[in-house]
């Protein structure tokens, strides 16, 4: 009974507390990322600069990080964030007459980087699958982050044409420069910062669990090696006064993010970081910051652009290769159905003589010999047996097999809820549904997965029997996304062992899709079915 | 011998034979048709209350079979059967062949004397609706039809051209022969 109430709670009471949970945890959210950007801003100052914008910009990858994790819906929110602090420590004042121009000022650049994050989240939604490898994750991602920078500093151009008395640069040589170096900041900022943070976001929050896989040795070396060589040439070139040289570290970088993927790329880069913020920092004449950080700024996109995009042209290879054996199975598949209609048919026609006679002659065996009359009624029940198998068989199979697309999850559930509610009640039997994550996508056909999903909805109402409550869940495990069936039985409905065809079918089905299908019996009697399928990824 | 009439149609002999002699032994005069075309030959002077017709069938299948049936008699009663069940034959066989139902083999026996008791009543009624209106002169008929669509006695006068007097004379005479007691009944009798 006690998993009854919960079951309960989950499909019935749980909108409200769970409205009221999110609320909570957005409200948490925002309150660190305002600790984090006073930090972050404080460790920009360094680096700053006098009518610059910092020259490397932590606080940016805090925002994009954010945003990319939560949605463009947050930009707002964000903003006033951003605001609050920029008020708090004095870096936005509202007693001039021109506070509007500087509220604006403040929250623009979030502004820029939501409607970013928004029309890269729009299109990648749109293109779900089928978008090559600009548009399989992690590109989406990097794109995000290359782009916002570009679209904050573009989002101030107008401002800066009208009213460049606001921040004191009057020529126009100056403004680009001024908006270079903020979009420098940003991307640096960004590129080094959002990545890990996401990462760690996901790891912690369960969202991502593969395990960690230790980089292969002789990718290690060789990755170690060409940055080395890069280092030392850039260095060299210093030396013979041809001043700081981002071009060869720049090829080194390339070489890895292309060799080992962004993880690969991104520890290159952070050590490459590592060795060029400490002598930018302070003691350094702007203009030179300004040319340094303009050639880590190149590395550091190039760098990251190559690794996303290496990461997604295996994953789209990956995808292909599920897609053939998807596409391979489904064939097979259809073979397999296409024979056992056939079957089903050439047996329902004599089955549906025999079955009419053997009633006939159980009713009209009534007087003979027991003997006799009991061979007669065994026929009858053995020729209704094969009648119901028939039936049922013809009902578990016989559909036309489609392409696989990309498919959300709540769709598939949608579509087998429409018609598993009316059967299910007819039957006698509730159902409760919890809440599904929009964000679960797999690759598969809709009428197969609808088909296994509902097999498995019908053996557990099947098992038992009226009285009973059957739950379907879906949630995200790792890579997967999984569906799960279960069945509660009245307490004084033991369960009746069900006909293994609905699962043999639904079983093959999720194994043709890549999946597997679990089935557990708890000593009650509970069956708890769970179809896990992998997802399609659209995160870094 | 007044047993209501029912035609079994199915290639399979085997199956036909059976479905006859089952709905003999709950009264009704049912015979087995192995092909189609040949009922519809003598189906004239052989007429049925009710068919119980297999689908899926050699040279005419059951909804061809169903529509040529149709333009012959249009009081049969028709019920299809099936090895191969879909859910758009399912759906066509009910609107556009005016089946009374669709039986999946093997068939549900009592689902299949359901149909077929309606089918032999729906019938009957549909014949006796027939016969009462059989006797009518054509300008008799013309006012019917008229009548049936809810056409006041003036408007029917204008459309055939009649005086309002004589139109109520021909609606009496209708109802005389029809033995309707009034519109409600007429109407009745053309559904």
């Amino acid at each position: 009974m006690a998993s009854h109430s919960l079951d309960h709670a989950l499909s019935r009471q749980a909108p409200t507390s769970r409205t009221a949970e999110r609320y909570a945890r957005a409200a948490m959210l925002l309150a660190l990322y305002a600790l984090g950007f006073v930090l972050t801003h404080r460790l920009a100052a360094a680096w700053g600069g006098h009518g610059y914008y910092s020259l490397w910009f932590p606080a940016a990858g805090l925002r994009l990080a954010l945003l990319w994790r939560v949605g463009a819906r947050f930009t707002l929110p964000i903003a006033l964030v951003e605001l609050a602090v920029d008020l708090a420590t004095g870096a936005v004042v509202v007693t001039t007459p021109d506070w509007p121009l500087a509220v604006f000022g403040a929250v623009r650049p979030v502004i820029a980087y939501g409607v970013t994050v928004f029309a890269i989240r729009q299109q990648l939604s749109r293109r779900a699958g089928r978008g090559g490898a600009l548009f399989t994750a992690p590109m989406p991602f990097a794109l995000a982050s290359v782009l916002a920078p570009v679209a904050a500093a573009l989002a101030a151009v107008p401002q800066a044409l009208l009213r460049p008395d606001l921040t004191g640069i009057t020529d126009v040589q100056a403004m680009v420069l001024s908006l270079n170096a903020f979009a420098i900041g940003d991307l640096l900022g960004v590129l080094l910062v959002a990545p890990p943070l996401l990462w760690a976001v996901d790891r912690l929050s369960g969202r991502q669990r593969a395990p960690l896989r230790a980089p292969r040795m002789a990718l290690l070396m060789e990755a170690a090696g060409v940055l080395a060589v890069g280092l030392a040439i850039g260095a060299g070139l210093a030396w013979i006064d041809l001043g700081l040289q981002p071009a060869p570290v720049l090829v080194a970088i390339a070489w890895i993010g292309l060799r080992s993927g962004r993880v690969g790329a991104w520890s290159a880069l952070l050590l490459v970081a590592a060795i060029v913020l400490p002598i930018s920092a302070n003691d350094m004449t702007t203009p030179a910051r300004l040319q340094l950080h303009l050639g880590l700024a190149t590395i550091v996109v190039t760098g990251y652009l190559a690794g996303s995009f290496a990461d997604a042209q295996a994953r789209a290879r990956d995808d292909l290769a599920r897609r053939d054996r998807l596409l391979f199975q489904a064939e097979r598949l259809k073979t397999l159905r296409a024979m056992s209609v056939a079957v089903i048919h050439e047996i329902s026609q004599p089955l549906s003589t025999l079955s009419i006679e053997a009633r006939h002659l159980h009713e009209s065996a009534r007087d003979t010999p027991p003997e006799v009359a009991a061979t007669a009624a065994l026929i009858h029940a053995k020729a209704t047996q094969l009648s119901d198998l028939v039936r049922r068989l013809r009902r578990y199979g016989g559909r036309a097999v489609d392409e696989p697309t990309p498919l959300p999850i709540s769709i598939l559930m949608e579509s087998v809820l429409a018609l598993a509610r009316p059967e299910l009640s007819a039957a006698g039997v509730g159902l409760a549904v919890g809440t599904v994550d929009g964000d679960l996508v797999v690759l598969g056909q809709e009428v197969e997965l609808a088909q296994a999903l509902m097999n498995l909805l019908r053996n557990a109402a099947q098992a038992c029997g009226a009285g009973s409550e059957v739950t379907l869940t879906a949630a995200r495990e790792g890579t997967n996304a999984t569906l799960t069936v279960l069945n509660h039985c009245a307490p004084d409905q033991p369960p009746q062992p069900g006909m293994g065809v609905g699962t043999l079918v639904a079983r093959a089905i999720v194994e043709a899709h890549g999946g597997t299908l679990a089935r557990i019996t708890d000593p009650a009697g509970t069956v708890r079915a769970t179809i896990a399928l992998p997802l399609i990824g659209d995160r870094p | 011998m007044n047993d209501p009439i029912v035609h079994v149609v199915d290639d399979d002999p085997d199956l036909g034979a059976s479905v006859a002699r089952l709905l003999r032994r709950h009264g009704f005069a049912a015979e087995p048709f192995v092909d189609p075309a040949a009922l519809l030959a003598v189906y004239d002077i052989a007429p049925a209350h009710c068919i119980v017709t297999d689908v899926m069938m050699g040279d005419l299948d059951g909804f061809a079979f169903a529509d040529r049936v149709r333009a012959i008699d249009d009081g049969v009663a028709i019920v299809f059967m099936t090895a191969w069940p879909t859910t758009a034959n399912a759906v066509d066989s009910v609107r556009r062949y005016g089946g009374l139902d669709y039986l999946e083999k093997p068939i549900d026996e009592d689902r299949l004397l359901a149909a077929v008791t309606e089918g032999v009543a729906w019938s009957k009624a549909r014949r006796t609706a027939h016969a009462r209106t059989a006797n009518l002169t054509p300008r008799e008929r013309q006012v019917f039809d008229l009548l049936v669509q809810g056409h006041p006695n003036k408007v029917v006068a204008d459309r055939l051209g009649l005086s309002p007097k004589t139109v109520e004379d021909h609606r009496a005479a209708v109802l005389a022969k029809t033995g309707a007691n009034g519109l409600a009944q007429l109407i009745a009798l053309t559904k």
